[in-house]
């Protein structure tokens, strides 16, 4: 009997936009970074007058963009005075995909001002370039910080003390939840500590045996 | 405090500091008490003119987005509660709005799930705007206000505490409905908060609204068009004190507020003294839908989803019932799995359309959760607003955005 506990068929999706259920919450476009402007500027002009948010998200393995940046957008008319004058809510998701070595794509900042501090929050936590951005640098995490935080490679404690075990009390669930579902055996964890100490092979079969 | 001449902070800030004729440059905060937490401006000053501010923001990233991809499902509420710590509930019932969008379990929430929920929402939005009001009557000089709001509030985080067991960060809402049934007493309790809420707002709008030098300091300050709230995408009572009745309760109902009756407060002025009776307007309506839900919750009913793969089976049928305590062991050790896609779902949040931006790829942990963060945008107009107006000025320009620190650094 098929249960939620199962996972779904085909096992988790490389690209979950691609395969979402039907859901009404927004209109989706999908656009490549060169027609993102002119769609835009065509949604804005079309009354689409609020950017609600530019969000990203990473999608490694995926080709031949494994980003995606996301631009929420919002119907409002600013002359409204009335909850009927608001006109009908409507939403619209804007998909723009981009790849690597060189992930840019263009500024909004131009259109709305508002996108300057998401724009910049996306190079910082992704390493996704805007360009034409006035004043892009890091705006999270501090100017001389080194990786991109947000991405799927990035490892959940920093590179740094990820090579350093964390006291054995906390290794396990530390551990695990920086690893899939499948999960690691307590070998390998305990194979990837001693590596991380400098010890060799024989030793931590030794230790496998008195535990 | 100036900055030296020789190590510029950053690109945005000048790179030289002229000091010629009254031109200065001032970094205010991080550490300064009416920034509400950790913002820094550098600010540009001639005279007392304020002739460019740049926020600098990031001094509270704790990374919780990063965070909340490696917990599982129902894990992530607990970090996603601590993004807005002032309304916590309206930030984990948005992510689970989603994540039951997601599943297909959106429209099988029972109904008196749906009403705490509403309750509880307008009751952080009650107690956030007491802690704007009293340590944005703080900022102004005006001290006596703050314990009356801080009274209330604490009233109200009781109400949590009896809930969910924790002040601010009860963690009541789960997916498919609630943590567990509300407690004996706590509707008694409810009633004794509406019964004080009257009197004490009737106190609170004598002593801070008509007040002439709170209205001295905010009339006219940080004036914002219409126009100006769209482009910089402002929601909330911020965008409202412009006059736009747009409220995310009303645009795209969520949890059964079709049903409810309120008002949107809107302005026209735009100024600080604008968005400062919008706020007091707002929990008037809050306390107004809280009254039509008490009304509701005489009537006990089911407070989660029947379906235990997603909701844990009440406990007392763990020990006498095989299949219950192989669906809670699985839910505890490896928690459900969510259908891939994405969803993007808002609610109306104290501080404006909080929005969240849910990925799952089918496994046990979200792929990802982008935070549409109110405050973020609502503080990033301060380089306009800032901008001729006085320096004095700038604490109260702060205070009426109503940043949340741990939701604009996330």
């Amino acid at each position: 009997m098929p249960s939620s506990q199962t996972p779904p068929a085909g096992g988790t999706a490389l690209d979950p936009t691609a395969v979402r259920p039907d859901i009404d919450d927004a209109r989706i476009l999908r656009v490549a970074p060169a027609e993102l402007r002119a769609t835009l500027e065509r949604l804005k002009g079309e009354g689409f007058a609020m950017l609600l948010d530019v969000g990203a998200a990473d999608y490694p393995g995926r080709e031949p963009a494994r980003f995606d940046v996301v631009y929420h957008l919002l119907r409002l008319d600013a002359r409204a005075t009335t909850i009927a004058g608001v006109g009908t809510p409507e939403r619209v998701r804007v998909l723009c995909a981009v790849g690597e070595p060189d992930p840019v794509v263009p500024t909004v900042t131009d259109l709305w001002p508002s996108a300057d501090w998401a724009e910049r929050e996306i190079y910082d936590l992704y390493g996704v370039r805007f360009d034409g951005h006035p004043d892009l640098r890091r705006i999270q995490m501090p100017d001389d910080w080194e990786g991109y935080p947000l991405r799927k490679d990035y490892p959940l404690r920093g590179p740094a003390r990820e090579r350093t075990p964390r006291p054995s009390f906390a290794l396990k669930s530390n551990v695990a939840a920086g690893t899939p579902a499948s999960g690691k055996t307590a070998a390998a964890l305990q194979r990837q500590i001693a590596q991380a100490r400098g010890q060799n092979a024989v030793n931590v079969k030794t230790e496998d045996k008195n535990p | 405090m100036t900055i030296s001449s020789a190590e510029p902070r950053s690109a945005f800030s000048v790179d030289v500091v002229e000091r010629t004729g009254n031109r200065m440059v001032l970094s205010m905060g991080p550490q300064h008490p009416s920034t509400h937490g950790v913002l820094q401006i550098i600010t540009e000053i001639e005279g007392e003119i304020v002739t460019k501010a740049s926020p600098e923001i990031g001094y509270l990233h704790t990374g919780i987005e990063k965070s909340a991809e490696n917990l599982f499902w129902s894990q992530a509420s607990t970090v996603i509660e601590r993004m807005d710590y002032l309304s916590p509930l309206s930030n984990a019932l948005c992510y689970y709005l989603a994540v039951e969008r997601l599943l297909g379990i959106g429209d099988t929430i029972p109904p008196r799930a749906q009403q705490v929920r509403v309750l509880l929402c307008e009751l952080s939005r009650i107690a956030s705007h007491c802690v704007w009001l009293g340590t944005g009557g703080i900022d102004l000089g005006a001290l006596t206000g703050f314990f009356y709001c801080f009274d209330l509030r604490e009233r109200i985080l009781d109400l949590f505490e009896a809930s969910g067991g924790a002040r601010m960060h009860p963690n009541y809402i789960r997916v498919g409905g609630l943590g567990r049934d509300l407690p004996d007493g706590f509707l008694a309790q409810l009633d004794r908060v509406i019964a004080m809420y009257e009197p004490r707002m009737r106190d609170l709008r004598r002593l801070l609204q008509k007040n002439p030098i709170l209205q001295d300091r905010m009339i006219d300050v940080g004036i914002l068009s219409a126009d100006d709230a769209v482009a910089w995408s402002l929601t909330g009572p911020t965008l409202r004190a412009t006059g736009i009745p747009y409220d995310v309760r009303r645009a795209f109902p969520y949890s059964g507020y079709e049903s409810y009756e309120f008002d949107v407060p809107t302005r026209t002025e735009g100024d600080a003294y604008a968005r400062f009776l919008v706020r007091l307007d707002e929990m008037d309506e809050a306390m107004r839908i809280i009254r039509q839900v008490r009304k509701q919750l005489d009537t006990p009913g089911a407070w989660q989803i029947p379906d235990t793969k997603f909701a844990p089976p009440p406990k007392e049928t763990i020990a006498l019932s095989m299949e219950a305590l192989i669906h809670h062991f699985k839910l505890v050790s490896e928690s459900f799995r969510v259908p891939p896609g994405d969803v993007y779902q808002a609610v109306e949040g104290p501080r404006g359309e909080l929005g969240y931006y849910v990925v799952s790829n089918g496994d046990n942990r979200p792929w990802r959760v982008r935070t549409r963060p109110p405050s973020m945008y609502n503080l990033q107009v301060l380089k306009k607003i800032a901008v001729g107006e006085l320096i004095a000025d700038m604490v109260v320009m702060i205070g009426s955005l109503d940043p949340v620190f741990g939701e604009v650094d996330r």
